[in-house]
């Protein structure tokens, strides 16, 4: 890496600040130098003569030897096995290698899904989504799933901190709260504001805690706030249809979808329930035609590339476009009463479809068939907006949902409730002006981390420094926990017990499964104490249970005891309450979107602030599994980047790996450059949540800080900015990608290869239902010569249950939950950057992606590549150990402890799919950091560690047949192949993952083995594979 | 001369010295067998349990204490407070039980010496064997007749068959022959699999 760039990032993100801050021991002056010199230039490139040690290489040898005999002799005891330590008292649920589950709450954003937690011996070893929850059913995003790491992350806080001149200081309990509790008083007596701040309020109690706490000290206020939030959808709801909340919409009955820059199959928060609803309308078993989407995007997003028709539109640009549409379908078409309005023709005069085509380069003939298909299908299409979007777009496509007859797909049973809204921008603003003139003694940060959220427009960081008192609630240190007085130590959500609201009719609980690792406690039990409760250990959950059975249990008007109902609730994990929407009936207005002021489009930059599927807001930085887990476009790992359009990347003259300063109103950011087929020419991306500057050692200066750019008084929305200044800087910063940085190959040889050698295989739907069998026809147009040859060798047939895997192309969309499930179950160690640029990440399961077209409006083909366990495995045959083997249920073995490493079998593998570890990698990354105590007990413990020099693979879950054929075998019967599920299959939100028996005709998966669009990728080489791929089939009009 | 000294190094010293190593290695390997494979290993245990009086004299079935080895991977060691089941009862006088009571009042873990183990990599299941009716013993020996020595009462158990692959795999091979009491045993998996993942 070029240095100036490395000097330029080191600038931008002090990796230091966290340690310098935290401890003194670590920080004296000797002991850095003794870390710099470690691996200095000098040391590497020739020996120092003076440094040499004075003992010679005989003597040294002969030491050597003699402390080997002496260590010989000193082991007598070599048969010794150590110990084998029982429970003193046993629990009574603990049964030795059985897990235990239990249901809870996923805190990791606002949309409090329910999840299932797998126990072993008391300490949990995987999260996934609780079945029995009716939003998220059974599938959690892989932040859910990597929650479990921020449990045993070793950074966490240990103790209560109190800082003293500028150092943190260990305190215990009494001493913080009591020197809190004095503050707060003198904050109420002398009649200054006490300042509580946090991210949403989705917790009804922890809502009444907070009111408990004003009652207490009359001077606090609450301030809310969420960095990707959806509030310009919400006051658009309320300004056309008069309420504050959102119904849920019905996307499983939408016959056709528009999307308008809103990525709700991949980054939106409820992705997990869009992407089984929209899949349930692609499902190739129930013959039933495809729901077709477009998608009218300036980004580059997971639903851009899942879309039928993908039309590239400057983001500025899109209001304009859905009131040229409402103006085409109301003026023109005549479509709806308001085609008769004379206010809604006049507002819509100026905006004429086929000019604005022409003006941005639209494809009349997709625009045609969007109009067509908007139609046809009235009162069974969805327009949907990005939460990027301003309030106006909102208004224009709640009007255009409405011209069309769209809202009878807004669910009349169901809606998103608010426990606590969240804080407008004004009410951010009265504390803003409030801290500056003084007016606040008190200011918490409720688990929240505003010092590195707030724009910097709010110099927030500046203000602090005139409160009396700041105190921060955290598991983890971090921006604003550094300018504290005191430090707070948290309980992990799974350590805590809570109960959450986001949607009528039900309430969603959570509950410890681990008691704290720990001396913390959780935010509501610091709440309650400070408002004058003494502590105990069970201080929230009594609090809890009471205000339960206070305001929930007689919801349910059942004659059941209270008690039956909680633990009946704390077993399912959700409690079912008879709750309606306030009114059945939506009464639409129109006057908001006659007075709605459009959005104006520009010619210049757009940037677009963007969520991601990785670090979130932030608060995911810190852990690891995460930051390697690869953005499911782009590929790209430990980091967010500009992404550019090639068109702007020759315009300003960038290629990928280059640095361009961004300008947002005179505030300026460097970022590397990606570039990014498919994106709108002028649009640039960048990812919020990284550049994290105390975020431990694995956060801290990843990525670059794009939050500095966000505006307090945005002209568009605090996500979206148009006529920025982009140039390029000089310098270098090295992208690490699992894929090639340059997807589109101009060599002619290699152009399209997946679709010449068959390993994606695609059609439409128009060409399935004309012939269904046209994929097997279209077989002589590939490449397969040696397709008729006979295999290498003979294999036995498989008479019993043989294991095999479907994945249905129509339904996965690419968005890589199955990837995080894969590395949590099977043990998979984060290997850090440098190791991802050396092509040496270790994840079993990859998704891999292809474009296809033109590197300015490619299209994209998603497609899962694990371990295909060949019934003619090649691997096998090259093993000079044979520690990869066949057994006789079609499994290909991999025995880590006979393999010495040579890799015959990765070379050999067809599909790439082998992983060797190159270095002890839980070593390697970051000083042991994976080493650390606690992450011991976050290890399956079905699976083994993987020692240095192995190659490793998938197994198919072998942990999981292997517990099924003991289930069999304990209850006396055959192995049924059904109840065997992978840790990719449980986590795919579209269940586009099927495993089972494939000789047992009845099974699904054999169903789809047999599917006429089933097809084995690179089937001419013969090895058999027992992953079948369920060809995708896009819903266009044209043939392809 | 010199050609003669060469000669009688090939015909006489050389095969007198090959043999010698062979005959000590092939010597010392089957003397070492069972030393290698631990057989015989009987450590200090830290209370002078007799499983003769338990599981022989007194006719306490196995899964009595061990109580997951028909549910579980493993046998699982009884925890002190399924001990205290009986003795918080049974036997209070005796200075062996009063130890046991201390460990159970302090709260304290037990370290009883492990006797037998499998590696790591090799994920052996009790449940599975036990279910199929193989008996303890067949692996464990005749644990119900080990009590605890006269010269040292710590020391009772001890490990008499091998647990190596070899082991396992001579089993799962010739399952038919080791167990001509169960006649509807199949053969055990061969594949590495089985118990490597």
């Amino acid at each position: 890496m070029d240095k100036g760039a490395d000097k330029e990032k080191n600038l931008k993100s002090d990796g230091q600040t966290y340690w310098r801050s935290f401890s003194e021991l670590y920080n004296n002056k000797a002991f850095r130098d003794a870390l710099n010199s470690e691996f200095s230039s000098e040391e590497l490139n020739g020996l120092r003569k003076n440094s040499k040690s004075s003992l010679s290489r005989r003597r040294f040898l002969a030491l050597l030897g003699a402390s080997a005999a002496f260590a010989a002799a000193g082991c007598s005891n070599y048969r010794g096995k150590g110990q084998i330590v029982p429970y003193n008292k046993k629990p009574e649920e603990v049964t030795l290698g059985i897990p235990n589950y239990y249901a809870s709450t996923c805190t990791g954003c606002s949309s409090s899904c329910g999840i299932l937690v797998k126990t072993r011996e008391g300490r949990p070893v995987k999260v996934d989504g609780n079945p029995d929850h009716p939003v998220n059913k059974g599938k959690i995003c892989a932040k859910g799933q990597a929650s479990i790491v921020n449990l045993y992350n070793p950074e966490r806080l240990k103790e209560p901190m109190v800082n003293e001149g500028g150092r943190f200081i260990q305190s215990d309990w009494n001493n913080v709260n009591s020197k809190i509790k004095e503050a707060l008083s003198s904050a109420n007596s002398s009649g200054k504001q006490v300042a509580l701040i946090s991210h949403s309020v989705t917790s009804p109690t922890f809502k009444k805690i907070i009111e408990d706490f004003q009652k207490a000290y009359p001077v606090a206020k609450l301030y809310t706030y969420e960095v990707f939030n959806e509030s310009a959808r919400r006051s658009a709801w309320e300004k056309t249809y008069g309420r504050k909340s959102l119904p849920v919409l019905k996307l499983d009955e939408a016959r056709v979808i528009l999307s308008l820059e809103s990525d709700f199959l991949g980054t939106d928060p409820n992705h997990i329930e869009n992407t089984r609803l929209f899949t349930s309308g692609r499902d190739v078993m129930s013959g039933k035609e495809f729901n077709r989407l477009y998608v009218v995007e300036g980004a580059a997003t997971l639903t851009g590339f899942n879309a039928d028709y993908r039309i590239r539109l400057r983001t500025d640009a899109i209001e304009e476009f859905v009131l040229c549409l409402i103006s085409e379908l109301v003026v023109k078409r005549k479509i709806s009463p308001f085609a008769g309005d004379s206010q809604v023709l006049s507002m819509l005069s100026g905006y004429k479809l086929d000019e604005f085509a022409a003006k941005h380069k639209l494809d009349q003939k997709v625009l045609n068939y969007l109009l067509e298909d908007l139609l046809k299908n009235q009162g069974s299409g969805a327009v949907i907006a990005g939460d990027m979007l301003p309030e106006s777009t909102h208004i224009a496509v709640n009007f255009l949902n409405e011209v069309l007859g769209n809202s009878k797909l807004y669910s009349r049973e169901s809606e998103s409730t608010d426990v606590h809204p969240l804080s407008t921008s004004d009410e951010i603003e009265t504390l803003i002006s409030s801290l500056n003139s003084g007016n606040v003694d008190v200011v918490i940060h409720l688990d929240s981390n505003p010092v590195y959220h707030f724009s910097p427009d709010y110099s927030y960081r500046e203000l602090l420094k005139k409160v009396k008192v700041v105190i921060t609630l955290t598991e983890m240190i971090n921006e604003s926990a550094e300018l504290s007085n005191f430090i707070i130590p948290l309980n992990d959500p799974l350590e805590s017990w809570g109960d959450y609201k986001t949607r009528s009719g039900f309430y969603s609980l959570q509950q410890p499964v681990i008691a704290p690792l720990y001396n913390t406690r959780q935010k509501e039990t610091v709440l309650l104490e400070w408002t004058g409760r003494n502590y105990s250990e069970n201080l929230y959950h009594d609090y809890l249970k009471e205000n339960w059975e206070k305001s929930v249990y007689p919801m349910l008007g059942t004659t059941a005891s209270f008690d039956k109902f909680w633990f009946a609730s704390l077993h399912d994990g959700v409690a079912f309450i008879q709750e309606k929407p306030e009114a059945s009936g939506l009464s639409f207005s129109k006057d908001a979107f006659l007075k709605s002021v459009p959005m104006k489009a520009s010619d210049g930059y757009v940037l677009l602030l963007q969520n991601n599927n990785t670090v979130g807001d932030g608060r995911f930085a810190s852990n690891g599994w995460l930051q390697e887990l690869p953005h499911p476009i782009s590929k790209v790992t430990w980091d967010n980047y500009a992404a550019v359009s090639p068109q702007a990347a020759s315009e300003l003259s960038v290629n990928s790996d280059d640095l361009v300063e961004i300008s947002v109103n005179g505030r300026k950011q460097v970022f590397p450059v990606f570039v990014q087929p498919g994106l709108a020419d002028k649009v640039i991306e960048v990812s919020l949540g990284y550049g994290r500057t105390a975020a431990g050692v694995v956060g801290t200066g990843v990525g670059v800080d794009a939050g500095v750019l966000v505006s307090a008084k945005p002209a568009i929305s605090d996500r979206l900015y148009n006529n920025i200044s982009v140039s390029k800087v000089s310098g270098k910063y090295e992208l690490a990608s699992t894929q090639e940085h340059y997807p589109i190959d101009s060599d002619p040889l290699l152009k399209d290869i997946h679709k010449r050698r068959g390993i994606i295989r695609e059609g439409t739907w128009l060409q399935y239902k004309e012939d269904p069998k046209f994929l097997e026809k279209e077989r002589h147009k590939m490449d397969l010569s040696p397709i008729n040859k006979p295999p290498v060798y003979a294999r036995e047939d498989y008479k019993g249950y043989k294991w095999g895997m479907a994945i249905d192309m129509n339904k996965c969309t690419g968005c890589g939950e199955c990837i995080m499930a894969c590395s949590i179950e099977n043990n998979i160690p984060v290997v850090g950057k440098d190791q991802v640029i050396a092509n040496r990440e270790m994840m079993w399961l990859r998704i891999d992606r292809y474009y296809s077209g033109t590197p300015e409006a490619p299209k994209a083909s998603f497609q899962p590549m694990l371990c295909q366990q060949c019934d003619y495995a090649p691997c096998e045959n090259v093993c000079p150990v044979a520690a990869t083997t066949h057994s006789e249920d079609g499994l290909n073995g991999m025995t880590y402890n006979r393999c010495v490493g040579t890799r015959y079998c990765s070379n050999n593998c067809p599909y790439k799919v082998r992983r060797f570890n190159y270095f002890d990698f839980r070593d390697h990354f970051k000083d042991s950091y994976q080493y650390s105590e606690s992450f011991d007990l976050m290890a399956n413990p079905e699976v083994t560690i993987r020692a240095r020099g192995v190659m490793e693979k998938c197994t198919f879950c072998v942990q999981r047949i292997m517990k099924e054929r003991e289930d069999a075998i304990r209850e006396n019967r055959e192995v049924i192949g059904s109840n065997v599920t992978t840790a990719c299959q449980d986590a795919c939100p579209s269940d586009a993952i099927v495993f089972g028996n494939v000789n047992d005709q009845d099974s699904q998966v054999a169903k789809y083995r047999e599917h006429e669009l089933g097809y084995t990728v690179l089937e001419e080489i013969k090895v058999a594979p027992n992953v079948t791929y369920i060809a995708r089939l896009r819903n266009i009009f044209e043939k392809e | 001369m010199k050609k003669f000294l060469l000669d009688y190094g090939i015909k006489v010293r050389l095969p007198v010295i090959l043999f010698v190593i062979i005959t000590s290695f092939a010597i010392t390997y089957y003397v070492s067998y069972a030393e290698r494979n631990n057989i015989g290993y009987q450590p200090e245990q830290p209370i002078a349990f007799s499983h003769k009086l338990h599981a022989g004299d007194m006719k306490i079935d196995c899964q009595y204490c061990h109580v997951s080895v028909e549910k579980s991977r493993f046998a699982s060691v009884p925890s002190v407070n399924v001990c205290m089941g009986c003795h918080a009862v049974a036997r209070k006088d005796q200075p062996e039980i009063q130890k046991l009571t201390q460990y159970y009042n302090e709260n304290k873990p037990l370290p009883w010496m492990r006797i037998h183990r499998v590696p790591d990599f090799a994920y052996f299941n009790h449940s599975v064997h036990v279910n199929k009716g193989i008996e303890c013993q067949s692996c464990h020996g005749e644990v119900q007749n080990m009590d605890t020595l006269a010269g040292n009462k710590y020391k009772s158990v001890a490990q008499v068959s091998s647990f190596t692959m070899g082991a396992c795999l001579d089993c799962h091979r010739t399952a038919h022959d080791k167990f001509p009491g169960l006649p509807n045993l199949r053969k055990g998996p061969e594949n590495c699999s089985a118990c490597h993942r």
